[in-house]
């Protein structure tokens, strides 16, 4: 497949998802105004809380901003292949997708980039809201991007595993649910120092856990490339490991669902 | 060379009760829904599969399109492997499901197929011409900027047969396609159909209707079980009570209830 037309196919699927949420029309609105309120009342939390707590010696509210909106990214991110497919099987749209001749992994790539796309704006303007609320960011954007293309390559995997998951057994949610819910052990609201030893290694097991580290110092401390070089290491390792294993899980459980006639089961 | 060939294909589905299958009474066991079924569609020739409900005439169109891979034997489309080949295969099959619903509902009629068009490898330059000719052969130009969640069975219908033609298939697999479809609109489908060989298209179509198969096919395959119960050609001579005949000959079931006017006299 030539680069030209894996282009088009996600500009029209891109298309499909803009034209879908603006006719939903109040969706935005509502999902926008959730947003601010959550910024607001994390500001009242780190008032309550006062400037004497200062997690990694950063203002709680930065610490906070940072932390819940990029780990918020990550899930959606996640989230978004586990819906691609799931509404795909409740339009009954996911059987006919699989008769083109676009292969499947692509075809779930680029929806869920579209997604992704959706999530990065909503991530910037998170960001941008934290500052009106007066978050002080020393933002070294250089460092923040491979921080960013790495958390983003461990999530598509991730959400490729859902997606599998989803296929094989119908519960992809399960994944979803086991990343939302390990939000404590990875300093998305406070740091992971305050933990016991044994809860902090199972944290440095979790990939957001290096990435919100990783993001905090280049979008908090402005620190250099070669600072994060550390986490930089760990994200890759995960990368390497997990975008091969998703990928066979998924044309794995792909194929199974062909053979069993399971896929449009949900 | 045939269109399709499929040699000796075996589709069994097995049901797997979920834990503490005590609470309900999930069925067990495996349902053989194709039986070493053997069967040669010639190229450019309509081939009607008839046969009661669950006799497995849904599931050879699935087998053709890759939708399902065959537990035995092997389904070739123009000698391509389903198994093996399944791109090729796609490339050369257009599905219309007889899941109506099967499309994005916020997207337009045009919008759809549009997007369906790219995923088949329609180039960009050709693909909105390619629909508008296909929305005006399925009477669907004025409801070509409708949202398809306010069309009704018979429109999403008609749009299920545009999208299947999108692709210029070689084979094109059409699912009880006037299942939904007023007299005109069917009339007016089956001329459609009749063109279709002219281009060396293959169809394979499942109904239930007799004037249908005798109107478009020129042979009727009886499905029966998951077994193929009879073949036969279609003469231009054959006569709708001709073919309801064969057909319950063959199946051995009741041909017709009792006439009201009998049952009103006893």
């Amino acid at each position: 497949m030539s680069l030209l037309s894996t282009l088009d196919k996600a500009s029209v699927i891109v298309r499909r998802d803009l034209l879908t949420a603006v006719r939903y029309r109040t969706g935005f609105l509502l999902s926008s105004a959730g947003a601010v309120t959550e910024l607001a009342a994390f500001y009242y939390l780190s008032r309550a809380v006062g400037p004497g707590f200062r997690p990694e010696g950063l203002e709680y509210f930065s610490f906070l901003l940072v932390g819940t909106g990029f780990f918020t990214f990550l899930l959606m991110g996640v989230h978004s292949f586990l819906q691609t497919v799931q509404e795909a099987q409740q339009t009954g749209t996911l059987e006919v997708l699989m008769t083109t001749p676009t292969s499947p992994p692509v075809l779930v790539f680029l929806s869920a980039m579209s997604a992704f796309a959706a999530n990065t704006v909503a991530l910037l303007f998170y960001l941008a809201a934290g500052l009106l609320f007066g978050a002080p960011l020393h933002l070294n954007f250089a460092a923040s991007i491979p921080v960013f293309l790495l958390s983003v390559i461990i999530a598509i995997s991730i959400g490729l595993l859902a997606a599998a998951l989803q296929l094989a057994i119908q519960k992809g949610s399960a994944v979803v649910w086991a990343l939302g819910s390990v939000w404590f052990l990875t300093g998305t609201m406070f740091p992971v120092q305050t933990l016991p030893k044994p809860l902090r290694d199972v944290g440095a097991l979790i990939p957001i856990t290096h990435s919100l580290e990783a993001m905090r110092m280049a979008l908090l401390e402005g620190a250099p490339l070669r600072a994060l070089a550390h986490e930089l290491l760990i994200l890759s390792a995960f990368a390497v490991v997990l975008v091969p294993a998703s990928l066979l899980f998924f044309t794995w459980t792909l194929r199974r669902a062909r053979i069993e006639g399971t896929l449009s089961f949900y | 060379m045939p269109a399709v060939k499929l040699d000796s294909v075996s589709k069994i589905f097995r049901h797997r009760p979920a834990l503490f299958n005590w609470l309900g009474r999930e069925r067990e066991g495996e349902t053989r829904a194709l039986d070493r079924i053997t069967l040669e569609v010639a190229a450019g020739s309509v081939l009607v599969l008839l046969g009661p409900n669950g006799s497995g005439k849904t599931t050879t169109l699935k087998l053709i399109s890759t939708m399902l891979l065959p537990d035995e034997g092997r389904v070739l489309v123009q000698q391509f492997n389903t198994c093996e080949d399944s791109r090729a295969v796609r490339e050369r099959v257009g599905f219309a499901v007889a899941t109506e619903r099967s499309f994005f509902p916020r997207l337009s009629a045009r919008e759809n197929l549009d997007f369906f068009a790219t995923l088949d490898d329609i180039p960009r330059k050709t693909r909105a011409e390619r629909v508008d000719e296909l929305l005006a052969r399925t009477g669907l130009s004025e409801a070509a900027d409708t949202l398809v969640m306010k069309f009704s069975s018979g429109m999403y219908q008609r749009l299920g047969i545009a999208r299947a033609l999108v692709k210029h298939p070689a084979v094109v697999l059409l699912d009880e396609p006037t299942r939904s479809l007023d007299p005109g609109s069917a009339a007016q489908f089956w001329n459609l159909v009749r063109e279709l060989p002219a281009q060396n298209t293959t169809v394979i179509l499942t109904t239930h209707n007799f004037n249908e198969a005798v109107a478009v096919g020129n042979s009727v395959a009886v499905l029966f079980k998951g077994t193929l119960a009879a073949e036969r050609k279609l003469s231009a001579t054959m006569r709708v009570d001709e073919l309801r005949s064969f057909y319950f000959q063959t199946t051995g079931e009741l041909e017709e209830v009792e006439p009201v006017a009998s049952r009103s006299l006893r």
